[in-house]
């Protein structure tokens, strides 16, 4: 139980080295949003389900899975909710072409 | 209407905390209070859902949440970063706000696809290549949202 809890965390924290990693690299403001919700809905939800499977069926567990439905509804809309007020003070995607 | 969504807050308070002395479950019932009081009752109009179809839809939401998320880690550490952003004009024959929510947010929910604005019948999409707005241009998240909500006579 242990080890599926420890496999679960780290392929969670392998998608928020990759999310990280695409905020340092791709370009602009809307480019790095698509690594930020990379990050959110994998990351956190492996992170989540190791500390939940770690933790077993306490009181615990039930906080875990209300703070993950959470994640579910909450991060859409801030990501929508920033992305929304960099297009509306002007900003424009870069055009990168396909090499 | 106030008060159900004061106990609610209220409730998911006490799950949440981890101590339960007189402070902080006074805190918590004057945090739910304000937050149901301030909170406008606005006129949004949900209609009736039908709880089978959630059921499939989040199965099926979580797997392409899976599978273009592969997709955009292979995008991130391809040395060359073979990125195409644009920006797309999505039409769409929704129009009522419960759909527009549940279709924003998968959209945005989805690794390489992200809301950025909303009108009936439109969104403005931004996407990371043309690979990741594939199903939505196709139409197939309008499809799989429209199943989700009971036809107008229904409700």
């Amino acid at each position: 139980m242990t080890w599926l809890a420890i496999s679960l965390i780290v392929i969670g924290l392998v998608f928020l080295v990759i999310g990280s990693i695409g905020i340092l690299r791709l370009p602009d403001v809307f480019s790095r949003a698509h690594a930020l919700s990379l990050t959110d809905s994998l990351g956190a939800i492996f992170v989540l389900l190791g500390l939940a499977v770690y933790e077993g069926f306490t009181i615990n567990f039930l906080r875990i899975i209300v703070v993950l439905i959470l994640v579910y509804l909450l991060n859409p809309v801030i990501s929508h909710a920033t992305i929304r007020a960099a297009y509306r003070s002007g900003l424009r995607p870069s055009k990168k072409e396909n090499k | 209407m106030r008060i159900f969504a004061a106990i609610a807050l209220f409730v998911l308070w006490l799950v949440l905390s981890a101590s339960y002395n007189l402070i902080h479950i006074t805190i918590g019932a004057i945090i739910a209070s304000m937050i149901s009081w301030f909170t406008p009752a606005g006129p949004l109009h949900v209609r009736r859902i039908s709880w089978l179809a959630v059921l499939g839809y989040v199965p099926w939401l979580f797997g392409r949440i899976l599978k273009s998320s592969f997709h955009v880690s292979r995008l991130i550490l391809h040395p060359g970063l073979p990125i195409a952003p644009e920006l797309i004009h999505h039409k769409t024959q929704l129009t009522s706000d419960g759909e527009l929510v549940v279709l924003g947010n998968s959209i945005t929910l989805t690794p390489g696809t992200i809301t950025v604005e909303v009108a009936p019948g439109e969104l403005v999409v931004h996407t990371i290549d043309k690979s990741s707005c594939k199903d939505l241009v196709n139409g197939l998240y309008d499809a799989k949202v429209s199943h989700l909500f009971l036809a107008k006579g229904d409700q």
